[in-house]
């Protein structure tokens, strides 16, 4: 176009500007599905993770929600200790009447609550810490980190295990629990990250022009150190699902609640008299949850490698 | 007075005296530290007492080798990096900068006079770019800019080219929406760039392209001076030229300050205005780029422009030898002349120490393994201690032989060998101070020009 090169200046120039500028952007971030997506593992990972959402936001259309806490396992005292394929319990009951297939579908909303709420705030947590730790170093960075050695120093499990303990059986401690436990990483990567970028010449080039240490933090130093915490959330989506089922079959969640974990707890006890359906299903929702995220998590550490990105 | 504020009062016709970066005796020492306690044991001195001024719409070339300081020195200037002693000065008047001359010279005894202590404070706290605040500190940040060596790590991968080069207009906030993205485009065209380049990412471009850029975005606030860091060196020969010749065109169009560093010669030869040679954090010496490479007063620069193999000109009345030897270790860095380790023309006087006799036994491990103490009583007189009589027998014989240059053997006032100790002295000498040469000419050696100029001492 001849007309965007005369000097004065037309309004739907800078429409045009930005339209395009967003263009290049969409074309990167398309580059980044690309690759993604040319790697079948991560496509089937998708395909479960693009599933398990998807049954969580509709559970209400596949399992009528049970009244007054549709959390709460329904309770069928007509049909105990039912196999899979019965009438109207299609995966069976488990020895108090509880519906196995409604604990899988409702299931999935609480093992998605738990997954968000905790990396969520964890990734928050342990990215600013990380990130105050890698750009003030000195005395700041000593107390932090000392602080992230201790809480490193003990076994995951033993620790979210031990704060679940304390604070009584509840699904909110669990969160409480893991997201105590779990920040340290993300502090740590963050802080290696947030140390290597700021030593960039394009850290130097920005601070030349004058610009803010907060803008230079948010424009340069974080987009430029955030890909690997991504990643580790990803991997960490699935992780959090089985620490918790872990806190949960152990009997540090509430007995009844249509949680996987305390659905494999309740029906553990059957499965040496043959009822092994109500431990199955829940316990296979726990894997295929597991599995899609680390498989898509695998994926996405090679699509956002450096190496591979934008050449 | 200091030798740079002598060079002014020499050079320039009155009216344009006044410099817009005055560099004071600029010292950069980075601890070296040890331990789990992590204490300091000693300094590197990158920088150890550099002054010179930069004039409007001049070049100052910043020459060294590698290590010499010059890429610290010119972070100091920028303002990136912290000075441990002197100052920097942006756009000081010459009256005031003569007064501060006066006002630190070391010979105002007993520091300086109350009065003189505000005069000081004010001119501090109006020019020195670290005591800046406000307007003024985002004058200085507005008027000095800087081109990095490394293209690709200057420019933030993440970045659109229109976002790089905007950046500095959104800081100020100079321009918004279509405004900003003429004034980026203006830009572009300048550095030979344009429109279509807007919306691409840094890896899209080629190394002198990606310079270009870099430039782009240091000429966005119209600053008065820019400080070039190797702005060439990863660049091959052709490009070099084209960005050189971009430099020289944007100076005169807009009346440009560079403060233009590199090891490379020609690149000086052809860009600088006058030139500032480094060598171990020190100037060696400093003059107008014309004379200076005509007639170098100093060992150190001769033996740079030795080492340039020069293509253009076969009767280059300098062959090509190169420098000899290791740049010495900048936390201990030789006494006297701090390049009389490595020069040609290096007499008695140069500044000889105990150090010099260490780094002649380490050419021979035999000896050196021997070697079991230094016993120092000052850096020019110490008893070496090694473990038999016969290898102490060794150095005395190798300082009394031609097995050191002649010049440690000259300058050695005593020499005893005792047992299994040889004590050995050095005449003390000061360090060699720059001294003036003529109008805007200083130079950091005791020799006459004339001796340098006429080849190999001795």
């Amino acid at each position: 176009m001849t007309e965007s090169y005369k000097p004065s200046l037309q309004p739907w120039q800078s429409g045009e500007a930005r339209e395009s500028a967003l263009r290049v952007r969409l074309n990167r971030f398309m580059g980044l599905i690309q690759r993604l997506v040319s790697n079948p593992t991560t496509v089937m990972g998708l395909a479960v993770i693009v599933s398990m959402i998807g049954i969580a936001i509709f559970a209400p259309w596949i399992a009528e929600p049970n009244f007054p806490d549709p959390y709460q396992m329904p309770r069928d005292w007509g049909a105990v200790r039912k196999p899979p394929g019965t009438p109207g319990h299609i995966l069976g009951t488990t020895n108090v009447g509880g519906d196995v297939f409604y604990g899988v579908i409702w299931g999935s909303r609480k093992s998605l609550q738990l997954s968000l709420m905790v990396v969520g705030s964890t990734v928050v947590i342990g990215t600013i810490i990380g990130s105050l730790a890698g750009l003030l170093g000195g005395w700041v960075d000593e107390v932090l980190m000392r602080i992230v050695d201790v809480f490193l120093s003990i076994p995951e499990l033993i620790f979210a295990l031990a704060i679940a303990a304390v604070l009584g059986p509840s699904f909110t401690n669990i969160v409480f629990a893991l997201s105590v436990v779990l920040w340290v990483k993300y502090a740590r990567i963050m802080r290696a990250q947030v140390i290597q970028t700021k030593q960039n010449e394009y850290v130097d080039a920005a601070r030349v022009i004058g610009d803010s240490k907060l803008n230079i933090y948010l424009r340069d130093i974080l987009p430029n150190s955030i890909t690997p915490v991504t990643v580790q959330a990803t991997l960490d989506m699935g992780n959090v699902v089985l620490i918790g089922a872990t806190l949960s079959f152990i009997g540090l969640s509430e007995a009844g609640i249509a949680e996987w974990g305390v659905l494999v707890s309740e029906g553990q006890a059957g499965i040496a008299s043959g009822r092994w359906w109500a431990s199955t299903f829940p316990g296979l929702m726990i894997f295929l949850w597991a599995l899609a995220f680390n498989l898509v998590g695998d994926g996405l550490r090679d699509a956002l490698d450096p190496r591979t990105e934008g050449r | 007075m200091s030798a740079a504020s002598q060079l002014n009062s020499d050079r320039s016709p009155p009216g344009c005296l006044d410099s817009l970066l005055s560099v004071r005796n600029v010292r950069k020492y980075f601890p070296i530290r040890e331990g789990a306690l992590q204490r300091i044991v000693g300094h590197v001195r990158a920088v150890d007492g550099v002054s010179f001024d930069i004039r409007r719409g001049e070049t100052v070339g910043l020459v060294g080798e590698s290590g010499c300081g010059k890429t610290t020195l010119a972070r100091c200037v920028s303002g990136l990096t912290d000075i441990t002693g002197g100052g920097i000065y942006f756009d000081l008047p010459h009256k005031q900068a003569i007064l501060l001359g006066q006002l630190s010279s070391p010979n105002a005894e007993g520091g300086p006079l109350p009065g003189h202590k505000q005069e000081l404070e004010r001119i501090d706290t109006a020019h020195r770019i670290d005591r800046l605040e406000g307007e003024a500190g985002r004058r200085f940040r507005r008027n000095c800019q800087m081109v990095f060596q490394d293209s690709f790590a200057s420019l933030n991968p993440r970045h659109l080219v229109f976002d790089l080069v905007s950046r500095p207009l959104r800081v100020y906030r100079e321009a918004t929406g279509s405004e900003l993205t003429e004034r980026v485009v203006e830009l572009l065209e300048q550095v030979g760039l344009g429109r279509q380049h807007l919306y691409r990412y840094p890896h899209q471009f080629s190394g002198g392209q990606r310079q270009r850029i870099s430039i782009a975005r240091a000429l966005a606030l119209n600053p008065e001076i820019i400080v070039l860091d190797e702005p060439t060196s990863a660049l091959d020969v052709s490009v070099q030229a084209q960005i050189l010749n971009l430099l020289n065109e944007l100076q005169s169009q807009r009346n440009l300050a560079f403060l233009f560093v590199t090891h490379d010669l020609s690149v000086i030869h052809h860009m600088a205005d006058r030139v500032v040679v480094m060598y171990l954090g020190k100037v060696s010496e400093t003059g107008d780029t014309g004379e200076l490479f005509k007639a170098p007063h100093h060992p150190y620069t001769r033996a740079l422009m030795e080492a340039k193999p020069d293509l253009e000109d076969e009767s280059s009345k300098y062959e090509f030898k190169g420098l000899e030897g290791t740049v010495p270790d900048p936390a201990r860095p030789p006494r006297g002349c701090r390049f009389h380790t490595r020069c040609e023309f290096a007499t008695e006087s140069c500044g000889w120490e105990i150090d010099d006799i260490v780094r002649c036994l380490e050419y021979d491990p035999a000896a050196f393994e021997t070697l079991s103490g230094v016993e120092r009583r000052s850096d020019f007189d110490a008893v070496l201690t090694f473990d038999d009589a016969k290898s102490a027998n060794r150095l005395a014989e190798m300082l009394r032989s031609g097995a050191v240059p002649k010049a440690l053997q000259d300058s050695l006032s005593k020499l005893e060998l005792r047992d299994r100790h040889v004590s050995v002295a050095f005449e003390e000498v000061d360090e060699v101070p720059l001294t003036s040469r003529g109008p805007g000419r200083a130079a950091a050696c005791v020799l006459d020009p004339s001796v340098i100029a006429s080849g190999r001492n001795g």
